[in-house]
């Protein structure tokens, strides 16, 4: 097989645009309405964000029975397929809905805001948003968050920080999960914690155990601050 | 999977900025990502070529890619670091930043139409 020599000479002009658009700009787009509809109804929402198995249902469930008295609080999950999560939250007896991506390994701007219309944002003071487990893409994508936290699970262990930094750099807060089995890992919270910092110095940090119930007091604290704060 | 999401975003993105008759006369996209986007260059070029195969309409398009280095800049001294192993700390004065100046970026900074 030979290369064909190219014989065509060189024709019409080159006209060049300096763009500089941001190649996300219309996930950003649909974003800055999400944000705008929670100022307007003061729905404070959450991205949650980690690896696949860190808990987050979990964590769904266990704040929902610690706050249901107090507010209302709903959640929208992200998973590739199946509704068991939604299930699984529903049983904490709050609205939940499921968004099946279909293969999506995050979820964008545009797939929040077409599940909102099922909210009754009014009536809503805390909407989650569990996003697809995975600690890459979900950090590019912007979903109109106020706050992003990440949940960083002991049996992950504990060099995840430096492993997938943009994550950990665009969270807010970091929970170190299952801290109940801290005793059988070879986990160190200190490390974890100065690996996230040297990423990222504002990163806030909890250690929780949404199964025995560690730490779940000062989530829910936190939560409730950020609450007061978008509703003064 | 994301790289095809991104793929999508870019000719969305494109699509909303101009007519579809100077679309047709698109002939280089250059992108400028930065090593905290999470692209990978090669994979992005794969995406771009299974998604728009030959004899699609954005098949001749050239897609460039430059990937750029993460940089931050002190808020106390001004000092520009090329961030290492990431850590996000000024060389210079040794305080924790976190003013990204390059490499977060996913940018279409420049675009070529032919006649």
């Amino acid at each position: 097989m030979s290369i064909e020599k190219s014989t065509k000479a060189a024709r019409g002009s080159v006209q060049c645009e300096n763009t500089n658009i941001n190649l996300l700009k219309a996930n950003d787009y649909v974003a800055d309405i999400i944000r705008n509809e929670m100022a307007k109804t003061k729905t404070l929402l959450i991205n949650i964000t980690s690896s696949a198995g860190s808990g987050k249902t979990t964590l769904m469930q266990k704040t929902a029975e610690k706050l249901k008295d107090k507010l209302t609080m709903a959640v929208m999950v992200g998973d590739l397929e199946t509704e068991r999560d939604a299930e699984r939250i529903r049983e904490s007896g709050i609205q939940a809905l499921q968004i099946v991506t279909g293969g999506i390994c995050h979820l964008e701007a545009q797939m929040v805001h077409q599940v909102l219309p099922e909210y009754n944002l009014e009536d809503i003071d805390l909407l989650f948003i569990e996003n697809v487990g995975n600690l890459v893409c979900p950090a590019s994508f912007d979903l109109g968050e106020d706050y992003r936290v990440t949940l960083m699970a002991t049996t992950e262990g504990d060099d995840k920080p430096k492993k997938y930094p943009r994550m950990f750099l665009t969270s807010d807060m970091m929970l170190v999960s299952k801290s109940d089995l801290l005793p059988y890992l070879p986990f160190s919270v200190d490390a974890v914690i100065k690996d996230a910092r040297e990423v990222n110095h504002e990163l806030e940090v909890l250690q929780i155990s949404a199964l025995k119930g560690e730490g779940i007091d000062a989530w829910c604290d936190w939560l409730l601050n950020k609450i007061k704060e978008k509703q003064a | 999977m994301h790289e095809t999401s991104i793929v999508n975003s870019i000719i969305k993105t494109l699509e909303l900025e101009f007519e579809e008759e100077k679309l047709d006369k698109m002939s280089a996209i250059y992108l400028k990502v930065g090593k905290l986007s999470n692209i990978e260059p090669r994979l992005l070029h794969n995406a771009y070529t299974a998604k728009y195969p030959c004899g699609t309409k954005f098949h001749s398009i050239k897609l460039h890619i430059e990937s750029t280095e993460i940089q931050i800049q002190c808020e106390v001294c001004n000092h520009i670091t090329s961030v290492i192993n990431y850590r996000f700390l000024c060389e210079k004065c040794d305080r924790p930043s976190k003013n990204l100046i390059q490499g977060e970026e996913m940018l279409i900074h420049k675009v070529e139409f032919e006649d």
